[in-house]
Formats: structure tokens, C-alpha cells, sequence
């Protein structure tokens, strides 16, 4: 049942008044951009780094962003404080690929400047280790291995798969045993004590995904990612209704509102904000509704480092976080562009795990003379 | 010795207190009953524990103090005496908080002391994980006596926390979002128009821009036509007298049945409320959603809810335009924090509810700061500043929850920005529980209140 409520004036319309940023030393006096290109898989984002007029950098890392998007960026930051997080998230709402790098870049920043580490910001540690996903490359077993056996060596325990994609001359229960094949290579490559998340893709019908859900549910993977693009309360329920598949969804979803109405309908088991389009800030509003439907949060993750560490602060401070997917790359040229930027952090964990690292800010020095070799264009 | 009269006189000589001496390195943590053979206490996990050493902050919680406050009986309600929470530091950075309920301090004041052993050794910069810790650590989740005893120590987290950044806690949130301050409202009464003319021109005079009024009965579950028409007539002269553009809120205190709300709100459409306040029990959302479909008058509710989870009905059904939580009672600035949150991606609005001491008053404007989707805070004070102001500044030193030009300013001092003077705690000693003032209907029937 819902009743008619109508919207306040005003309601959901920001109307923000400036605060004095005067020579304050967390007014932002810089905004530099690299827009960063992986030489093998070609995975894109953008990289901002903040200024401070107390001299304090805040580093954050968003989904690929125009030049013009990134200029905008810039007028809607300038002469603010570093902590004016709302007022930001409001300039920025309309490119969330921006909102996403400077909102981190924000947190980054007076993380810094108050010598804490940004989950302690954020509200402190709710865990001492951050559970890992391995977002692996490819879409066949084949062509998953190389990013599986760097994964494993990792010290990764659970592992996204790419469910197979339907041919329209493929008959569904073909379809079916495709599915059930790759997954059972899949797991003979990884052991027994692997744990998986099927990744649609949001590639599948509301119609074949209920059927994979049903067909695999036994199996019990952590949970069936973005089965379908179909993200309409009828073509969700057909999935959760027929299945007890937990569904992962999110990626695509750039506004709170969206997130809310998955909840509220009941068509999300684990909520999944992409890193590269919400910033921390963003997911920590989100997490605070799904909270209140006891539904887990994890947010997805394809892009680089700097954002990957992000996450695993933001795990580090909400309680129904679940586990922070990091990519892993195939290609070693790739992977040692990563470690790179991270000035040689590992994107690395203990069985499963990554142990929090007590340091200012991302916990790290990003190194800026990897971001000039691997960007496209810095700005 | 009667457990009431136990606190009074605890609280008389001074306050509860829960300190840890200087060997005091583990907590006496609950053992496991046998019904639930898989739980493995684990004492290295709880906020502060040895598996978080590596990754918090080296301050420690020593000691923890609740204060017992009654003010006169005639400049403030007997039922609500404060209940302050003072956190003390191992490197004495301080912490103050406040877990007023009312008709029930006695039982808000030792509930703080139930949950000391979970708090005491516990590092405070940890605060989500010790709201989750007191929270679900407690099993019996929410209520007002729980949750007004997490306010408070929440609240004190979120003091030490800021102290220790050096700034103001709602920077840590997000904002200000509107450095002017946060647009207010004080309580009035108003019986004649006389007396609402009069109270326009001193509510403008104080650059003051809204305020909240009562119904003029108790209602009962059905109502006559002298009483509906009583009720409305009442709002009708407020408009009259307080003109078209000074805002009210009419707080029906869930007095009606959705029935009796529903026919009164249909009537007052045209006066254009900035809210109709609890115009139910607040029990049953759908019997709320049954009155609030036949008025486009703003609805409120929420101060008697606990935790975020208790506005999730009224959110995902999308039953009120404006949510009122209780610092107090809802479990804090972490609580109040996250049912905003939920709020502003349903369009709906904030207007914190506020009727007891000046801590929980100010660490509510740090929260509406940091919202976007606020719309404005309560106090449980007038126009004119009265005595109840004077006792204010007399234990905060300066005066507290005053608008200026409609708004309260924002704290400029770091954490929550109040620091308790102990010796003008003295002179309020407290003097135990009170309860609820009571409501009868004209055959004797117990009223809601």
C-alpha cells in the first residue's frame, strides 16, 4: 500500500549558501585530473588530485570522465572546504564519475590533514580486515586462468565469473548447461574452497536470469550478479520470486533514489554501487537504507587502485559491508602499472582478507609520475 | 532501598560512575547461556580489542558518568529531568551526551551504567562500531530506554571524536550545507486573536519564522461535530492572527485516530501548516497512510521511534512528508544521521524532534547542518527567552538554543561544542524519576498524550 505523500518545496533540491572557505587551510586552492588508461585490458578512469590551501593533496578515483566534465569539476570545487562533502555531492550529482573522484579525493584530503586514515573518518573501524572479491578478466575458463592464478596467488578466496551469454539460436536448456559448465570449470580451476559470484552483466532477460537463479541456486554462489538490465519492480520480481538466488545489483545506479526503490521493493539481497560513479560519501547514505532491510552492501569495482583502497575503507566503517571486488588483471604489464601508482602497495590479501592499514588518508603515496606515464591526457 | 531513591541519592552525591581503575585491561564480557553453542566470546574483537590495535586510535574510554538534572517544577516539566553522559579519556579528551526520556530518567540512567562494560577499555574513536556493539550487543533491540541510553553515549562519542579531529562534528558529517545556521522553531499558545496578533508582532520582532501550537482538546477515537469543529476553528484564528507568511506547525500529539485526523486534516487544507504533527498513534503506519491519504497538508512524525529501522515503513511506503527523530532516543548522532540519510532519497524532510535538555538540542543542529534535507529544528522553548534559559547558560555558559534571526547559529567550538560546568550541575540536584503528566477523557478513560 502507499499513500500519497507529496514532496515538500524544496524537498531534495539543494539550495546551499557558501560557507566562509577564507584562509582556511582545508580551502581547496587545486584540482589536477589524469585520465589513466591500463595498457592491456584498457581499463579507463580518472584520477583528481586536491589541493588544500594548508598544502595537504587528497588523492580520489572515479570512472572515466570527459575533459569538460572535468573542468566542471573544478568550478564547483574551487574556494571550497575540503569537509564541504554535501554540498559537493550536490554540485557534482549530475557527473558521478566526478562526484565519485573528487568526493574521495575530499575524504582523502582532510584525512590527511587530521593525520587519520579515512575509514577512522568515516566513523571508525567497525573490522580490522576487509573481505576481498577478485574481479577476474575474461569470459571462458580459458580466458579467465591468467587472471585467476594471479588472483589466487594474491591471496584472493572468492572470485567474480562471468555467466556465458545467451545466442538467440541457443535453446534455453542448452543455455542451462552452458552456464552449469562454466561454472563447473571454473571452480575445478580455483579448488574446492573457492567461492564465486556469477556475473550477469546485466546481459540476461528477466526471463533466463530466473531460470540460471533456479538452475544454480543449489550450488549456492555468494550471490548472482546483475542477472539483467531489467531493472523494472516486474522484471525483478520474476528473478527473486522464482529463486532464492541471492541477487547483486546497483552497478548501473548513479542516484540514491534508485538504490532506495530496489529496497524498498524487496528485488536486492546485496546492493552494489559502482566506485567509479558514487563517491564514499554517496555509498555511506545508500548503506544507511539498506541497512534498514537487512541487506549487505559491496560495492563493484572495475577500475583502478586508488579506487580499489577506497572501497576497502568504506568496508572497513559500515557494518554490512560484505567483501570490496578489486580487478585483477591478466596481463602483467597491467598489474605492475597498479602496483606502480600505489608506490608498490599490493592489492593483496590473507586468505581472503586485506589488513587495514593504519596510515593517513588512502594509506598510501600515490605516485604521480605513473599517473603521468599511464594517462591519456592529464588536465 | 528503593532502586529510585538509590539513584537520587547516587546522583546527589554527585553522579553514577563507571570507572575503570588503571588495571582495568579486559571487560567482564556476558557468558554464553547454552543455548547458543556456536557464539565464541571473543574478547579481542569488541571496540578497543586487542585485534584492533593495529588499526584504531590509542585512545582508551576510563571512566563513564551519568548526571541526574532536575530543574523547578516551574520552569521545567517535572517528568523530564536531564540525564547527561560524561566520557572520560585516557588522555583526557572529554565527551558529553544527553539520554533525557521522559517519565523514565531513573530507567534511562542505569541503562547507561547496564551497557558500561561494554563501553569501558573501548576505544571512542571506534563510534559505528560501538552503536552496533550497544545495539545489537544488547539482543533486545531498540526501545526508548535502550535507545535513549545509546543517545547519550553516542553523543559523547561523537563529542571525543570531534575534539580529537579540532572540528566540529557537523564538518565531520558532510557540512554546513547552509553556513547561516539552522532555520527553528519555538512552542506558543495563542487563545484569542487578540493574543495571536500580539504574538505575530513579537514572534516577527525576534526575527523568528515559524511555530509550533497544540490542538485545544484531547480527542477521542471518534469525535462530535462541537469538538471537530472546536479544532479547526482554533487553526483558523492562528492563521487569522499570525498572518499568511509566518510558518505553523500544529502538533495534534497523537491524540486522534486516523479517523478523527482525517476529517480535521481535510479541513485545514487551507491554512497551509508547515506540518500537522503526529496526527495518529504512532504505532501502525498503515493506519497512519489510511488519514494521510486525504490531505495534501504536510504530516509529520517520529520522536517516540527508535533507531533507523523504526522510520523504515514510513519511508519505503512513503507515508509523511517530514520525519522527526529524537537525538535523545533514536540512538544518537549516528541514528538521527542515518534515518536523514533514508529520509532525503524519498524526498522526505527533517524536523528534529526536541524536548528536553540543551546537549541533545545542540548535537541535533550539528546533524541538520550536515542535511540536505532538512527543514528545521525544535526546541521546547518560547519567544521570550525564560527561566529555563537562564539554568541553560548557567550549566553550558552561553545561551543555548537561541534563534537569531530565525536560525540557531552553528557551534563554532570543536566536537559538539558544550562543555558542562560541573559545579552548576550541583545546584540541580536530581531528585529522581517523575512520570508522564497524565490525560483522562471526560469518563474518566485514559487519553493518549
Amino acid at each position: 500500500m502507499r499513500a500519497r505523500r507529496r514532496k515538500l518545496p524544496g524537498a531534495g533540491v539543494a539550495v546551499f549558501a557558501p560557507p566562509d572557505a577564507t584562509d582556511h587551510p582545508l580551502k581547496i586552492v587545486g584540482l589536477h585530473a589524469w585520465r589513466v588508461k591500463e595498457p592491456v585490458s584498457n581499463r579507463r578512469y580518472t584520477v583528481v588530485r586536491l589541493e588544500s590551501q594548508g598544502g595537504t593533496s587528497g588523492y580520489g578515483e572515479g570512472g572515466p570522465a570527459l575533459a569538460a566534465e572535468i573542468a566542471a569539476a573544478r568550478g564547483a570545487v574551487m574556494g571550497r572546504r575540503a569537509t564541504d562533502s554535501e554540498i559537493i555531492r550536490a554540485a557534482l550529482g549530475h557527473v558521478p564519475s566526478m562526484e565519485a573522484a573528487v568526493g574521495n579525493a575530499m575524504l582523502d584530503l582532510v584525512s590527511r590533514a587530521k593525520s587519520v586514515p579515512i575509514y577512522q573518518y568515516l566513523g571508525g573501524p567497525v573490522r580490522y580486515k576487509a573481505r576481498l572479491l577478485a574481479h577476474l578478466e575474461g569470459k571462458t575458463a580459458v580466458e579467465s586462468e591468467p587472471s585467476l592464478e594471479r588472483a589466487k596467488r594474491q591471496g584472493f578466496q572468492a572470485f567474480t565469473m562471468a555467466a556465458s551469454q545467451r545466442d538467440a539460436m541457443i535453446p534455453l536448456r542448452a543455455y542451462v548447461d552452458l552456464v552449469r559448465k562454466h561454472v563447473a570449470d571454473m571452480q575445478v580451476l580455483a579448488g574446492s574452497a573457492a567461492e564465486w559470484v556469477l556475473d550477469g552483466e546485466g546481459a540476461m532477460t528477466p526471463g533466463d536470469a530466473a531460470t540460471v537463479a533456479v538452475a544454480l541456486e543449489r550450488l549456492h554462489p555468494i550471490w548472482f550478479d546483475e542477472p539483467t538490465g531489467v531493472i523494472t519492480p516486474d522484471g525483478l520480481s520474476k528473478i527473486v520470486d522464482e529463486s532464492v538466488m541471492p541477487i547483486g545489483l546497483g552497478r548501473a545506479i548513479t542516484e540514491i533514489g534508485g538504490f532506495q526503490r530496489l529496497l524498498a521493493g524487496g528485488s536486492v539481497n546485496i546492493v552494489r554501487p559502482d566506485l567509479g560513479r558514487n563517491s564514499l560519501t554517496k555509498i555511506k547514505r545508500v548503506a544507511a537504507i539498506a541497512e534498514t532491510h537487512y541487506v549487505a552492501i559491496a560495492p563493484f569495482h572495475n577500475g583502478g587502485p586508488i579506487g580499489a583502497m577506497a572501497g576497502i575503507h568504506l568496508n572497513a566503517a559500515l557494518i554490512h559491508a560484505y567483501a570490496q571486488q578489486i580487478p585483477v588483471p591478466a596481463s602483467d604489464r597491467d598489474a605492475s602499472m597498479r602496483a606502480e601508482i600505489t608506490s608498490g602497495l599490493k592489492e593483496a590479501g590473507d586468505k581472503g582478507f586485506f589488513a587495514l592499514i593504519n596510515r593517513p588518508g588512502l594509506g598510501f603515496e600515490v605516485n604521480e609520475k605513473a599517473l603521468d606515464a599511464y594517462s591519456e591526457e592529464r588536465i | 532501598m528503593k532502586r529510585r531513591q538509590l539513584l537520587g541519592a547516587l546522583a546527589g552525591a554527585g553522579a553514577l560512575s563507571a570507572a575503570s581503575g588503571p588495571r582495568r585491561a579486559t571487560r567482564s564480557l556476558p557468558g554464553n547461556c547454552g543455548c547458543a553453542p556456536q557464539i565464541v566470546t571473543a574478547t579481542d574483537k569488541p571496540p578497543g580489542g586487542a585485534a584492533f590495535r593495529d588499526v584504531g586510535s590509542k585512545l582508551r574510554i576510563t571512566n563513564m558518568r551519568v548526571f541526574g538534572v532536575t530543574l523547578d517544577e516551574r520552569i521545567a516539566q517535572a517528568d523530564r529531568p536531564y540525564v547527561f553522559v560524561k566520557i572520560e579519556t585516557n588522555q583526557g579528551v572529554t565527551g558529553w551526551g544527553e539520554a533525557t526520556l521522559e517519565g523514565k530518567a531513573g530507567a534511562a540512567m542505569a541503562c547507561v551504567m547496564d551497557l558500561k562494560d561494554l563501553i569501558l577499555g573501548s576505544d571512542p574513536m571506534q563510534v559505528e562500531h560501538l552503536y552496533q556493539t550497544m545495539y545489537l550487543g544488547s539482543f533486545y533491540r531498540g526501545g526508548p530506554v535502550l535507545g535513549s541510553a545509546i543517545s547519550g553515549i553516542d553523543q559523547a562519542l561523537w563529542d571525543i571524536r570531534g575534539k580529537v579531529m579540532n572540528m566540529p562534528v557537523y564538518e565531520m558529517l558532510g557540512g554546513p550545507v547552509d553556513a547561516r545556521g539552522v532555520r527553528g522553531y519555538y512552542h506558543a499558545s495563542a487563545w484569542t486573536l487578540p493574543e495571536a496578533r500580539e504574538l505575530r508582532d513579537k514572534t516577527k520582532a525576534a526575527g523568528v519564522t515559524a511555530l509550533k501550537f497544540q490542538l485545544p482538546d484531547l480527542l477521542e477515537w471518534v469525535e462530535t461535530n462541537a469538538k471537530i469543529k472546536r479544532a479547526v476553528a482554533h487553526m483558523e484564528m492562528l492563521r487569522e492572527g499570525l498572518g499568511p507568511d509566518l510558518d505553523f506547525a500544529v502538533d495534534f500529539h497523537a491524540r486522534p485516530s486516523p479517523t478523527v485526523a482525517a476529517i480535521i486534516l481535510r479541513e485545514i487544507e487551507p491554512l497551509h501548516l508547515l506540518f500537522a504533527e503526529e496526527i495518529c498513534p504512532p504505532e501502525n503506519v498503515r493506519a497512519m497512510a489510511r488519514a494521510v491519504r486525504h490531505s495534501t497538508t504536510p504530516i509529520a512524525t517520529g520522536e517516540r521511534l527508535i533507531a533507523s529501522y523504526g522510520y523504515t515503513e514510513l519511508i519505503d511506503m512513503g507515508v509523511v512528508d517530514v520525519l522527526q527523530p529524537d537525538i535523545a532516543h533514536v540512538g544518537g548522532v549516528t541514528a538521527l544521521w542515518k534515518v536523514s540519510a533514508a529520509a532525503e532519497a524519498s524526498g522526505i524532510r527533517m524536523a528534529p524532534h526536541a524536548c528536553e535538555g540543551p546537549i541533545g538540542g545542540i548535537a541535533s543542529l550539528h546533524v541538520d547542518a550536515a542535511g540536505p534535507n532538512f527543514l528545521a529544528q525544535e526546541i521546547c522553548g518560547f519567544v521570550d527567552a525564560g527561566e529555563k534559559n537562564r539554568v541553560w547558560e548557567d550549566l553550558m555558559g552561553f545561551p543555548a538554543m537561541r534563534m537569531v534571526d530565525g536560525r540557531y547559529p552553528l557551534p563554532t567550538k570543536v566536537g559538539l561544542g558544550v562543555d558542562i560546568n560541573e559545579a552548576a550541575l550541583k545546584r540541580y540536584p536530581f531528585q529522581g524519576t517523575r512520570p508522564f503528566v497524565m490525560a483522562f477523557h471526560e469518563d474518566g478513560a485514559v487519553a493518549s498524550i
